[in-house]
């Protein structure tokens, strides 16, 4: 039925229902906005509301949303509503129609009582929480849970702690389901950060080529301009590595999926700081936005446990190679 | 060697198989690049070794089969590299000729040229040189001096190229020179394929920083270039060579993320034979998982502009992407994997002693690669000038 339909059809609409969600006042009014731009349900199957479309159309509208700060707990809406599909349609349904608000706790089990790194979850209704045993339970924020506001670092979707008073109960996620949620969670963050990368690309770009110091543009020095190039790479290697990764074959698609988070979990704040510095006393400012893209992509960076991935690619770096020219070497450790 | 099929038998998804399963049986272990043997391959070996890879499919991939290429796409060159990449295989003794001479002669020759020239680059007869840099024209190469007079006998050549890889080795040059005054900067540029053993041509080697005696200054007086070695008009021929060269830079040993893996795979192999070695390389665990990621990043550079160039896409100056990405990448890594191996115990010997000459020798080979083919700051201002135009004055 959409077989007519290419990903970069989907940036476009994207980009203008976020900038549209920009002037909304509220995470309700958001939701609506998303949702008739068919946003919402862009993985999940059509008979929940959904598109029924691959991770390859999820990309451009995580993107978009990182470009304009998008005040939405988006990337858990689009990967819960997927993955609710078969167990619970109608919680489905819901998502896509935004008429409920979801969101997931990144960190920690549900086990402890407490889990943390909830974008949004004071304004939602759900949130699903992990389970030590790799299950994940989906919670009404109602009687069994209370909400903390954890420090506000990242402005645009603030994340909150959870502390549950009994065992988290609710929609049970299994194990293989919670691991492709994650899987493509991964996939929306690092678009997330390339939207992110650009617009502070943009903004530094845009500034230098403004201001006059010294005689000349700033654009003119190329201290700056290599700078910026260099922030032009990290665009780049984050856009060629989404494409690649989205198309892996099986055997691969793993490491360049987690690869490709790790780094981008590192060099897009870096574009964010270089930004700043471009702007110099403008950019340290709370009203240019570099700081909300800053934090914005550092929270996501512990969201998405980058740092914990890294340590998984050092194992597996470490272990045994599959490479035959290295096969026959004792291993003597 | 084993005899091979020919290479228009395989079918795509199967040609690596057949690379792998080729190199296994064909990379000696006085071939292989992971040894430190005292004695490795002499240059008529690698010469031979380098003929038969392309017999057997793994050159010459995607060019035409009228001058003895094999026909196929960039897709199958892609499969091969990373085979290739994936092995400790030499470099090419004529990358110049089959990733720059070629693909020009292609573009600009005529066709009595491509006749000569093409086949004789993949059977291994003819090495290429690049004559192009000059002691006054590096990075600014429209600054080069190097004169071609038009005389009653062909164009009479004078001046000094620098740098050149392999001349000493080589048979012809691919020589840049101008037929104007240097004030004419990119106009009255004109190429040739220059026989190194034309009257008035001399070679000195220059040793570099790694002890090899790769580069060389060639000396050009009173050489007298038939006109039938011109490639394209003056002017012109530049101008195609441009754009050859854009592309070339961004497929040119593409198997450069696979052979850096396996460099990574090979340390670690050699680091998991040994207890001491084992607990250096687990102390820079997360180091080395950085340059995996990178590696795997530069896997995405380098898929990306095949599949732009397998749909036919102009990829202009993003080859300056990779260029910059592998090269800086690649030494991060050669300068971790030197520390690493500088840890061993003193005087180990057998595979720690391969592994460990191999890594210092790619971390001083690896400061090259921010120099050739376009510094890494001609590389940042190409990505600033051509891909954000950035402007200097309001
Ligand atoms: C191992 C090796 C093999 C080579 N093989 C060949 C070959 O086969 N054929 C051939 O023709 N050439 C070859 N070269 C030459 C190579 O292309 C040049 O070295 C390169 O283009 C740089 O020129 P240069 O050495 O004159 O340095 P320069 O151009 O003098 O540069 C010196 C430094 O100044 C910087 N710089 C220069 N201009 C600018 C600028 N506008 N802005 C900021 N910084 C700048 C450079 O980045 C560099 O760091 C080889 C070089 C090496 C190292």
């Amino acid at each position: 039925m959409y077989d007519d339909l290419k990903p970069a059809d989907f940036e476009a609409t994207a980009l203008m229902a976020v900038e549209a969600c920009a002037k909304a006042g509220t995470t309700a009014e958001r939701a609506q906005l998303l949702a008739e731009a068919g946003l919402l349900g862009v993985l999940a199957p059509d008979d929940c509301g959904g598109l029924g479309l691959s991770m390859r159309f999820g990309v451009p509208i995580a993107s978009a949303a990182g470009k304009g700060l998008l005040a939405y707990p988006l990337i858990e809406t689009m990967v819960l509503a997927r993955a609710l599909a078969g167990v619970a349609p109608d919680m489905a349904t819901a998502l896509c129609e935004g008429s409920v608000i979801a969101s997931i706790a990144w960190a920690g089990f549900g086990d402890d009582g407490v889990v943390g790194r909830a974008p949004l979850a004071h304004e939602a209704a759900q949130v699903l929480v992990f389970l030590a045993d790799g299950r994940a339970v989906l919670v009404a924020t109602d009687d069994q849970v209370s909400v903390d506001a954890a420090p506000e670092f990242d402005l645009d979707v603030p994340e909150a702690t959870l502390r549950l008073s009994a065992p988290p109960q609710g929609i049970v996620l299994s194990a293989a389901l919670v691991a492709t949620l994650k899987a493509e969670a991964q996939f929306l963050r690092t678009a997330v950060v390339l939207g992110s990368v650009s617009a502070c690309l943009g903004l530094a770009s845009d500034y230098a080529q403004d201001r006059v110091q010294f005689g000349k543009l700033l654009s003119a020095n190329q201290a700056l301009r290599h700078r910026m190039s260099r922030d032009a790479v990290v665009a780049e290697t984050l856009r060629s590595g989404l494409a690649r990764a989205l198309t892996a074959p099986r055997e691969g698609a793993g490491m360049a999926r987690d690869a490709l988070w790790c780094w981008a979990a590192q060099a897009g704040p870096s574009v964010a700081e270089s930004a700043i510095q471009v702007l110099g006393g403008m950019g340290f400012t709370w009203d240019v936005p570099l700081h909300r893209h800053l934090r914005r992509m550092r929270a996501l960076a512990h969201q998405g446990a980058a740092r914990e991935r890294l340590d998984e690619i050092a194992d597996a770096v470490l272990g045994s190679t599959d490479n035959e020219w290295y096969g026959d070497i004792a291993d003597a450790r | 060697m084993t005899p091979t099929a020919p290479a228009d038998a395989f079918t795509p998804g199967a040609y690596a198989a057949r690379a792998r399963a080729w190199l296994h049986d064909n990379l000696t272990d006085a071939l292989r690049t992971d040894r430190a043997l005292s004695e490795p391959a002499s240059l008529a070996e690698r010469v031979a070794f380098e003929a038969e890879m392309h017999k057997a499919g793994l050159a010459g991939i995607t060019w035409p089969k009228a001058y003895g290429g094999h026909g196929l796409t960039l897709r199958e060159h892609l499969e091969a590299n990373r085979e290739i990449g994936r092995a400790p295989v030499p470099n090419s003794v004529n990358s110049i000729g089959k990733e720059l001479a070629g693909p020009i002669i292609m573009a600009v020759g005529t066709p009595a040229q491509q006749a000569e020239y093409l086949p004789e680059i993949l059977n291994m007869q003819t090495i290429w040189c690049q004559g192009f840099s000059e002691p006054g024209a590096g990075s600014d190469l429209a600054a080069l001096r190097t004169k071609a007079e038009a005389t009653a006998d062909g164009w009479r050549v004078n001046g000094q190229k620098i740098w050149t890889s392999g001349a000493s080795k080589s048979q012809r040059c691919l020589l840049l020179a101008r037929t104007g005054s240097v004030q004419d900067r990119h106009r009255g540029l004109v190429m040739f394929a220059v026989p190194m053993d034309s009257p008035g041509v001399s070679v000195r080697e220059i040793r570099s920083i790694d002890g090899a005696r790769s580069f060389c200054e060639v000396f050009f007086s009173d050489v007298i270039v038939d006109e039938a070695n011109m490639l394209g008009t003056p002017d012109e021929g530049w101008a195609a060579a441009t754009r050859v060269l854009s592309i070339e830079r961004a497929t040119n040993r593409m198997y450069r993320p696979w052979r850096f893996q396996s460099e990574l795979e090979h340390l670690v192999a050699v680091c998991r034979s040994d207890k001491a070695a084992y607990a250096v390389l687990k102390s820079h665990a997360r180091e080395l998982a950085e340059i995996r990621t990178e590696i795997e990043l530069l896997k995405g550079h380098v898929e990306t502009l095949v599949d732009s160039l397998l749909a036919g896409e102009e990829i202009g100056p993003r080859g300056s992407f990779p260029k910059f990405f592998w090269s800086e990448a690649h030494q991060r890594f050669t300068r971790l994997a030197f520390d690493i191996v500088s840890r061993f115990a003193p005087g180990v010997d057998g595979p720690l002693r391969d592994v460990q000459a191999r890594m210092q020798e790619a971390y001083l080979s690896s400061r090259a690669e921010t120099i050739y083919a376009g510094t890494t700051e001609i590389q940042l201002d190409i990505i600033a000038n051509r891909i954000l135009h950035l402007k200097k004055v309001a």
